[in-house]
């Protein structure tokens, strides 16, 4: 079974694990900071709470992209979706800042 | 891709744990290792063996010291690359800030400060204009140690453990971290994969009790221990968390930019210098108002930490961090003070609930707390990790070594010698930078970088006997290259002991009786650590000489190496 696995699936598997992953993980981070800034927290108890979570979002990332049977769905949720939110995340920096 | 959920969590679980597997052995035994760092770090410095020693006087001792104290040569050549133009000389560098930092088990004291300099960064975005200096110093004499005394535990293994002691673009860090996060993941898929394997377990053939047994402690290392596991790969990223995530220094920084200047509004703390010179009032009187502040509140206590920011200038702030040595939390219940006039500033409330968890859980992670148990118990947690991994390696090995002898692929044999490497290899090389510490001359130049050397090499010198010695695994038999390292590892170990002995007259009966624990404590490691390694060569050769396929259900003692 195993060996039947052709080596270009798994190289976008991996990269999608690794890079869409980290991506995905950092567009959370960046709007998950921002985001409570905007709601009134304290920039480093925003910036210290999402680093308490952020690596456990980058495991379910990581597991659900060797899981989901379709590869496209993988990389368009987690490299779009990190590109949303990371859009988002600096959208409202700017807000904040003025 | 897969056929189901399960396997594509046994393919993950079996390539990258196989891949990062190696690294990770390296981080839960230097990691283990790190737990005592500063006992290693006596055994090595035999000059510094003497008691703890609390924060000494600023004002009589520390004040002279940071007059001379100057900006460190490796940093002004890492920092001359980062800006434009050369470097003033060191001795025109004025100190724009400086820290002490001390715990429970230090007789030594780590000092530094930050050099301002009028250059240019070659990278506008990059802030950071400061040349650092730094040293360790016997508090008892304000006398310097020199550089080149490798502090073995807290210079050496403890980096090893988070950085490789490989810093080109941060490399090391960033495979650490990403070993890390495998690490989780191969937990988490360990987890759902472990109900099925066991059952797949009882239908192999011929081999099946030795892979049986491996499994099995596989499984027990890495379930028993699995909170402990899980809680250090996750609590390391988020440590260094600054490095992987940078929001606040790339993305977010004008948000963190702005956080620092309201926070200083808020503290009271200046952010800026005002530009005014201004006298630095005494430290000893600040330090004596912590402690009677620190006594009000019912916890009494020594100075961990203190760091004195914007020096000379009349926005001078002088903080005293109370030592975490009956708390989780490394240091904390700050007292900041005007340094120009030694007038309270601010006294840090209580952490809030973000802040306290996470320095909970940094400092769980940390342990400068005073608890001698619960250290044993990170050490045995730690070792039990390297276990789980060595293990993993040897099932894979065991389990495809048949079918690739019969096909003539080489796989399972450079996986096995690359797990000689890192099991049996690693101990060898720890083994021998102690040897090297207690061989090389004392006043020879840069005799740290020599002992490096020697690590690094007998770690590769470990590697070739591996490859060389791994041959058999072709024929489906057990390498010698296990046994013949244990053999090295028990030789290396007691030699090391010998050694200490010879060359400090510190030998065991001697610490024991004294109950000088740092030295004796790694005497009895290694001596343990030679008995075990002795036990695993002699199961070994016994396994050796009965041949292939051989099946004797008791051979968890082969495993044994993994806690050497």
């Amino acid at each position: 079974m195993l060996t039947s696995v052709r080596p270009t699936h798994i190289l976008a598997r991996i990269t999608a694990a690794l890079l869409g992953g980290y991506g995905f993980t950092w567009g959370c981070a960046a709007l998950s900071v921002s985001g409570m800034t905007a709601f009134g927290m304290s920039y480093e108890q925003a910036h210290t709470a999402t680093m308490l979570v952020a690596f456990l979002i980058f495991l379910c990332a990581f597991l659900w992209s060797f899981v989901d049977t379709n590869i496209v769905r993988v990389w368009s949720v987690l490299a779009g979706g990190g590109a949303l939110m990371t859009g988002l995340a600096w959208w409202l920096q700017r807000l904040l800042i003025g | 891709m897969f056929a189901n959920f399960r396997l594509s969590m046994t393919w993950l679980h079996t390539w990258f744990g196989l891949v990062l597997g190696y690294v990770l052995m390296a981080c839960f035994f230097f990691g283990a290792l790190s737990v005592f760092d500063r006992e290693i770090d006596r055994w090595a410095i035999p000059d510094t063996r003497f008691p703890a020693q609390p924060m000494p006087s600023f004002d009589t001792v520390l004040k002279p010291i940071f007059e001379k104290l100057r900006a460190h040569p490796d940093d002004m050549e890492a920092t001359a690359e980062r800006v434009i133009g050369p470097l003033p000389h060191p001795d025109t560098m004025p100190m724009s800030s400086l820290y002490a930092y001390t715990t429970h088990r230090d007789p030594l004291l780590g000092i530094g400060g930050e050099f301002d300099i009028p250059n240019r960064p070659k990278d506008p975005s990059d802030d950071h204009l400061h040349v650092h200096g730094y040293a360790t110093i016997d508090p008892r004499t304000g006398a310097i140690l020199s550089d080149d005394h490798l502090k073995i535990g807290s210079e050496f293994f403890y980096p090893l453990h988070y950085s490789l002691h490989f810093h080109w673009l941060d490399l090391g860090y960033w495979i650490v971290g990403l070993a890390a996060m495998i690490m989780l993941v191969a937990l988490a898929s360990g987890v759902i994969m472990h109900r099925k394997l066991f059952r797949e377990l009882f239908t192999f053939r011929p081999n099946k009790s030795t892979q049986r047994s491996v499994l099995d402690l596989h499984n027990l290392t890495g379930v028993v221990a699995l909170p402990f596991h899980f809680f250090f790969a996750l609590t390391g990223l988020i440590i260094f968390s600054s490095i992987y995530l940078p929001l606040s220094e790339t993305m977010l920084k004008p948000l963190a930019q702005r956080h620092e200047i309201l926070e200083a509004e808020r503290t009271g703390l200046p952010h800026e210098p005002a530009g005014v010179t201004a006298p630095l009032a005494s430290v000893d009187a600040m330090v004596l108002e912590a402690k009677r502040r620190w006594d009000v509140r019912g916890m009494p206590g020594e100075v961990g930490y203190l760091y004195i920011d914007h020096l000379g200038d009349k926005n001078s702030h002088v903080s005293v961090f109370r030592a975490g040595s009956d708390q989780i939390a490394t240091v904390g219940q700050g007292v900041h003070f005007e340094a120009a006039t030694g007038r309270v500033i601010r006294e840090d409330p209580p952490p809030n609930a973000v802040t306290a968890v996470n320095d909970y859980l940094a400092g769980l992670h940390l342990q400068q707390f005073r608890h001698w148990l619960l250290r044993w118990l990170y050490v045995l947690g730690g070792l039990a990790g390297c276990a789980c991994i060595a293990t993993g390696f040897i099932f894979f090995v065991e389990k495809r070594k048949r079918q690739h002898a019969k096909v003539g692929d080489g796989g399972a044999r450079i996986v096995d010698a690359l797990a000689v490497t890192t099991v049996t290899g690693m101990v060898i090389a720890t083994s021998s930078i102690l040897i090297a510490n207690r061989l090389l001359t004392t006043d020879l130049p840069m005799r740290g970088d020599w002992e490096e050397r020697v690590f690094w090499c007998a770690w590769i010198v470990a590697l070739l006997h591996a490859l060389w010695r791994t041959t058999p695994v072709l024929r489906a038999r057990i390498a010698p290259a296990w046994r013949e390292q244990c053999w090295a590892i028990a030789l290396l170990a007691v030699t090391a002991v010998l050694l200490n002995w010879i060359t400090t007259g510190d030998h065991l009966v001697a610490t024991i009786s004294q109950r000088y624990w740092p030295v004796a404590g790694l005497d009895l490691s290694l001596l343990v650590t030679a008995v075990i390694a002795i036990a695993a060569a002699r199961s070994l050769g016994r396994r050796e000489r009965a041949g292939v396929g051989s099946a004797n259900g008791n051979d968890d003692s082969d495993m044994e190496t993994a806690h050497a």
